[in-house]
């Protein structure tokens, strides 16, 4: 355990967790919309910044991938800190107005938004899909086009490998916009536009699960394809 | 640089507009210049703005620069780019007669956020020269909207460099390709990698990495493993099928005739059949890669993994001749036989004599280094001894000593005159050796050695003190009076530095040569006093590093391909003399050690060439990878 000074409060934390963990885990509020307790956090939408100071100097840090040492001081709800939240928010909605989960992070950090529901479901890279892809999943199909010198891309996104892909569709659950989508058509599943063949469950009949998924779930496993093909319901 | 109108280079104000003085005097700071000398009008970059001519439109340079800074903002946070596309926007609503104070408020506040509220070092950075734009040249930004100018930026071009990539010779894009393996494409990474370097396999083995020296997360915890993410991207890429470089363009007229196939060959080679031309090298030993072949060994870069990289070239089209050594060139008689130009990239593969009376006398157990390597590289079977010292402190006299322990010497001992601090071989190499059990006697140097029935028997050594620094600016070893002693072994081993053997180029057009023995080229275009000649590498430099041959190797393509077409080198900044670590902001960074590698068992290297260091795995590569704060340096710049 460390002991740090949060607000003004001195408390005991756990060594190696995060700033936002901590807050969290004290009942303080921080906002945020790329962040995920099961995944490694990624910095991206900016809104969890706090004021954080080691030695001698406050700095903005973002409270998701900034863990807690000893001695450390946190301001989780100062002007400056209330101000960058603002702004930072203040652009994701400038760029994605009509996407929901954008809308009401916006409305909540004082951004003026009109009271109805958003109608787009826009990708707003916060990377939560790749994340998963990578971590939870492990097969690693999805990544962040590169950008930078000599590989100007206009617009970052992200990337799919669909021979990476086995249409599990963590994805589409994890993602916050509703960019990431998923349909079913009969004995088809279709995500990132690539068409997977559903395998019917052996007791009740419905198509529960790609092919794909569950040959990679026997290869993981050393389960045969022929023990996997129940759906959970019947298991 | 011309006058100094306005400057807010490194956060220092200097306004000599009409009214203002300034009270920084301009001299004492270090601007980026320009490369052929020639007059640099006005920039903005990530330190701050420089104008010296009055007539620069500032809002059109701020536009080209945020436009410039957007193509790198990476898109993993938000705050960056949406910040800077908002920033443009903002300037075009002025442009359209919007509100100023509002527009330039919000335009403040923007600036604000991206510097201190963005993920990484680039982006915290990269939008600072904005708000001296906008403080300082208000009025240009008021009048926009009253039809004020705004150009199409024709005339600026824009440099990109980071510490790391101001570091390396080669100029690699270091937070590019570190980039791409962070998000899992180590083939896209290599393809990076081989734009400057075209042996990644070898030097991210055996490189003196300067660039984890000039890393920034060398302040805050450890350099980020650079040499070693190469490595994981060509290991990678190796491991898999289908490796093949990027074929020739189309066929151009004329071949280029290369003499030595080492790492300054092969690099100019490659890159001159990538733009069509033929290309021919003459190599002189069996087989190519110069000092990684012939002085590397094998525990530090196997074998494999050296032709692999050498087969990729020939395999693009270029022809290695073996065999053929080339001490008289008669570049005539080339020229007849159809080539254009010729790049001299012989290398320095004569050892230093020590200078020790003794030394001329022909006998066993008196090696030089280079030599010692060379045989035991292409094959020859040495017999090991029982004792062995290793005169010298570089990478040459840790390769043979480390090499002679496993081969079986029993006793193996290293002689530097200087301290371990001053001593130029690399941490890595002093560590393994000393791991080995090579003991390494400091402030001692040979001054005669005794011969008898042709072979050696002893050295006698005096210890030394540092004094003051010599040349190289290191403290010069001093004799220590009456501190003479003898050390007996079987075997003595040379490796205090190497020389060139300079080609003769037919007799009536010698190559001019430096005082130090070496051929003189010019710094910038690698061309010798015999037109259509040009050299590079450790011939012209001196003994050096791997990774500034290959640069001497690229830039010689790109001479003679200038040469060959008629045309000027293009002109480009240098950022001689300008700290590129220094950035305007400080932003928080948690703590993060660097990944590390295995090392092969101590006990399990002595008896064989196995490579010693490890690789990483590939997550081990991402992980390392994404302590990379992209310290990306943006100048858009006027002539």
């Amino acid at each position: 355990m460390v002991t740090i000074v949060i607000d003004g409060r001195k408390v005991k934390a756990k060594e190696a967790s995060t700033v936002l963990e901590t807050a969290r885990e004290l009942n303080i509020a921080i906002p945020t919309l790329c962040y995920h307790k099961d995944l490694s956090p990624f910095g991206a939408c900016r809104l969890c910044a706090v004021e954080v100071k080691t030695n001698g100097t406050w700095h903005l840090a973002a409270s998701c991938v900034t863990p807690v040492v000893e001695g450390m001081e946190i301001k989780t709800d100062s002007d400056t800190v209330r101000e960058s939240r603002q702004i930072a928010a203040k652009l994701l909605f400038h760029r994605y107005p009509e996407t929901e989960a954008v809308r009401q992070v916006a409305r909540e950090l004082g951004v003026t938004v009109p009271e109805r529901k958003g109608e787009k479901h826009e990708c707003i890279l916060c990377g939560l899909c790749a994340r998963t892809c990578n971590e939870i999943v492990g097969v690693k199909a999805l990544n962040f086009e590169d950008r930078g010198v000599g590989r100007d891309v206009e617009t970052p996104r992200i990337k799919f490998d669909p021979n990476a892909c086995i249409g599990c569709g963590s994805c589409a659950f994890v993602c916050p916009t509703g960019y990431v989508s998923m349909e079913q058509k009969g004995d088809k599943r279709i995500i990132w536009d690539k068409v997977f063949k559903m395998v019917p469950c052996s007791v009740c009949g419905r198509y529960f699960a790609p092919e794909d998924q569950l040959r990679y779930i026997s290869e993981k496993t050393g389960v045969p394809m022929s023990e996997l093909t129940v759906c959970t319901s019947c298991r | 640089m011309n006058k100094i109108v306005f400057s807010s280079w490194g956060g220092k104000i200097v306004d000599n507009r009409k009214g203002k003085s300034s009270k920084t005097p301009a001299g004492t700071i270090t601007f980026p210049s320009l490369q052929s000398g020639g007059e640099l009008k006005s920039l903005m970059g990530w330190n701050g703005m420089v104008i010296t001519d009055p007539e620069t439109d500032v809002v059109s340079l701020t536009v080209r620069y945020l436009n410039e800074i957007r193509k790198i903002s990476c898109g993993e946070c938000s705050v960056c780019m949406l910040g800077i596309d908002r920033l443009l926007e903002l300037i075009g609503e002025l442009a359209e007669g919007g509100e100023v104070k509002g527009i330039l408020t919000e335009m403040e506040a923007v600036v604000k956020q991206v510097s201190v509220n963005s993920k990484c070092f680039f982006g915290q950075s990269a939008v600072i020269p904005v708000m001296d734009a906008i403080k300082y040249y208000k009025a240009e930004f008021q009048a926009l909207g009253a039809g004020g100018k705004q150009n199409d930026g024709k005339d600026f071009a824009v440099t990109v460099t980071a510490p790391c990539q101001a570091a390396c010779p080669a100029s690699l894009d270091i937070p590019g390709y570190i980039e791409l393996i962070r998000n899992n494409r180590f083939s896209d990474s290599l393809d990076l990698i081989r734009e400057r370097c075209i042996l990644p396999g070898i030097i991210g083995r055996a490189c003196t990495h300067p660039c984890e020296e000039a890393c920034v997360r060398n302040a805050i915890d450890e350099p980020l493993a650079i040499r070693l993410l190469k490595r994981a991207a060509a290991d990678k890429v190796l491991s898999g099928e289908g490796d093949a470089l990027e074929s020739s363009g189309k066929p151009k007229e004329g071949k280029v005739a290369i003499v030595g196939a080492g790492p300054a060959g092969l690099s100019a080679a490659y890159r001159l059949r990538a733009k069509g031309y033929g290309v021919t090298i003459f190599e002189a030993l069996p087989r190519g890669g110069g000092m990684i072949a012939s002085g590397i060994p094998e525990y530090r870069v196997p074998d494999d993994i050296l032709n692999h990289e050498v087969d990729l070239i020939k395999r693009t089209g270029v022809e290695i001749r073996y065999n053929s050594p080339m001490e008289h060139l008669d570049w005539k008689k080339l020229q007849k036989d159809g080539y254009k130009a010729l790049f001299i990239a012989v290398g320095a593969h004569k050892g230093n004599k020590m200078g020790i009376s003794g030394e001329e006398t022909r006998c066993e157990g008196l090696v030089d280094g280079v030599e010692f390597l060379r045989d035991m590289n292409l094959g020859k079977r040495i017999e090991p001894k029982k004792k062995v010292i290793v005169i010298g402190g570089g990478n040459v006299a840790l390769d043979c000593a480390r090499s002679c322990v496993r081969l079986g010497f029993e006793d193996v001992e290293i002689i530097y005159r200087r301290s371990r601090a001053e001593m130029p071989a690399s941490i890595e190499e002093i560590k393994g050796a000393e791991e080995e059990g090579i003991k390494i006697s400091f402030l001692a140097a040979p001054v005669s050695i005794t011969v008898s029935d042709g072979c050696f028997r002893s050295a006698e050594c005096c210890r030394m003190k540092l004094g003051e620094p010599d040349e190289s600016g290191r403290r010069r070893p001093v004799p220590v009076k009456n501190s003479e002693y003898t050390i007996e072994a079987d075997m003595i081993i040379s490796a205090i530095g190497q020389s060139p053997a300079i080609p003769v180029v037919n007799a009536s057009q010698e190559l001019g040569l430096t005082s130090w023995g070496t051929i003189k080229a010019d710094s910038a275009t690698l061309a010798t006093t015999v037109s259509g000649v040009y050299a590079g590498g450790d011939c012209v430099t001196g003994a050096a590093t791997l990774i500034e041959a290959l640069d001497a190797g690229n830039r010689a393509a790109e001479s003679i391909d200038a040469y060959l077409a008629g045309r000027d080198r293009s002109d480009d900044l240098s950022f001689s003399g300008v700290d590129v670590t220094k950035i305007r902001t400080d932003g928080y960074v948690p703590k993060e050690p660097a990944e590390k590698v295995d090392f092969l068992d101590i006990g399990k290297r002595t008896s064989n060439f196995e490579e010693v260091e490890g690789g990483f795995s590939v997550s081990e590569a991402i992980n390392e990878a994404k302590r990379c704060l992209r310290c990306y340096r943006v100048t858009v710049w006027q002539k």
